[in-house]
């Protein structure tokens, strides 16, 4: 399986020199199942990217939306595959008692924020409500569940061979909630980060930042090396980067990650800032590391 | 132990930072959390007690009736939320471990998912005739 994260970003894209290095674009990871099977993760601006560098070759790929907050969809209409007839597509993400998943996205792909409707995108595309149960594409074992965010939002888990990747971009476990503390199966997103080989998960806020935004649905950093460290998770990126963070900040909010992931026993390169364009091959029979902490 | 409904977990946040006494069970009618404060009332707190059956609580608190009868499980609002998936409410009196009765009114309302039911919140309160100084308190 490889990954390849495309937008790093949360919020809104934040394009400039102060954030070069670890990009501006909105989330969106791709994923190369072990037969090649394609998947988006998100489809925020950085999935116009991801739709630039696919051959224009007839493609099916799944995309998995995690929910449909703006920085999660905006670049749906602008993904070139989208406008291939020879593209088909299938968009899964969370159901909601209020409406369809189609008519959610069809809220932004529509007039007047959008100049085509989802009826006229030329390639073939259907939308699908994530079950409850495990699923399958191609060789890979697909779980979504709900997790601790604002409105209905879900992480994936995607199993392909001895590998797994779990990729939880908005998250706020520790809200309301002692990480360190509470048993692990009242941890939301528990089951998903089990001694998952590769944890992409929210690391918004600095600790400091955190208690100003309390209940906006990310974590701050101690948030996110406590679910790493409980979770088991062999190596964790942190993803969807502030707005207001730049580079800069990044380093410095790396560094502290990686000072208290080995106060905490682990290794420091199993923690990382999520950086536009960064790849990461996990493959089929995954060494087992001594990374966590 | 499989992990726990997203919408439990959110209800046992909130619940823990509450000063109301609340209880949560899951959609098979276990027992699964209560608060500090339904702690105080019962006089045991949930980490003593740990998860329990649909039985096993209902017998815990001793639920009674004004007349001192114990109310069938079957007809306890918790049971009617979890059950049939409906708000239910009902004064009752409980028994706590010191051996104690408190008159509370509970409000229970069933956790509904677009998935289906996950479980149901009961909440207590004082009753309105003991706080009138009609009944045990």
């Amino acid at each position: 399986m490889k990954v390849k994260l495309w937008g790093t970003r949360g919020s809104i894209p934040a394009p400039g020199p102060e954030t070069i290095r670890y990009g501006g674009n909105t989330s969106c990871v791709g994923v190369t199942l072990s037969d090649g099977s394609l998947l988006a993760l998100d489809a925020g601006s950085g999935i116009r990217s991801l739709g630039l560098a696919l051959p224009e070759e007839p493609t099916r790929l799944h995309i998995l939306l995690t929910h449909l907050h703006l920085d999660h969809i905006q670049g749906l209409v602008f993904f070139a595959p989208a406008f291939r007839p020879q593209t088909e597509i299938v968009i899964w993400g969370p159901a909601s008692p209020e409406a369809s998943l189609r008519d959610r996205i069809a809220r932004y792909i529509s007039a007047p924020l959008s100049p085509v409707e989802v009826r006229e995108l030329p390639c073939d595309v259907s939308f699908r409500h994530c079950p409850e149960a495990e699923w399958e594409i191609g060789p890979a074992r697909i779980r979504a569940a709900s997790v601790a965010h604002r409105g209905p939002t879900l992480g994936y888990r995607i199993d392909d061979g001895d590998s797994s990747l779990t990729y939880i971009p908005d998250h706020e476990p520790g809200l309301g909630a002692d990480l360190d503390r509470l048993e692990e199966d009242w941890i939301s997103g528990f089951e998903l980060a089990r001694e998952t080989s590769l944890l992409i998960h929210d690391g918004q806020y600095a600790d400091a930042e955190y208690p100003e935004h309390l209940g906006w649905g990310h974590s701050a950093l101690s948030h996110a090396l406590s679910f790493a460290r409980r979770t088991g998770a062999e190596r964790t990126v942190l993803f969807h980067h502030d707005p207001l963070h730049s580079d800069d900040f990044l380093d410095r909010h790396g560094n502290e990650a990686k000072e208290e992931w080995a106060r905490l026993g682990g290794a420091p390169e199993a923690i990382e800032i999520g950086a536009e364009r960064c790849e990461y091959e996990l493959p089929a029979r995954a060494p087992r590391t001594a990374a966590r902490a | 132990m499989s992990q726990r409904p997203l919408e439990l977990i959110l209800a046992r946040n909130l619940m823990s930072a509450l000063s109301t006494p609340a209880f949560l069970v899951d959609e098979g009618g276990l027992l699964v959390f209560y608060n500090e404060a339904a702690g105080m009332l019962l006089g045991r707190r949930f980490e003593e007690l740990g998860a329990v059956g649909p039985e096993e609580w209902g017998s815990l608190f001793g639920p009674f009736d004004e007349s001192g009868d114990p109310i069938p499980y079957d007809e306890l609002p918790l049971v009617t939320a979890v059950r049939a998936g409906r708000p239910a409410h009902a004064e009752l009196t409980i028994r706590s471990t010191d051996g104690s009765q408190h008159a509370v009114e509970v409000s229970a309302f069933p956790i509904l998912t677009a998935h289906g039911s996950r479980g149901a919140i009961a909440v207590f309160w004082p009753s309105l005739m003991a706080r009138n100084g009609a009944g045990p308190a």
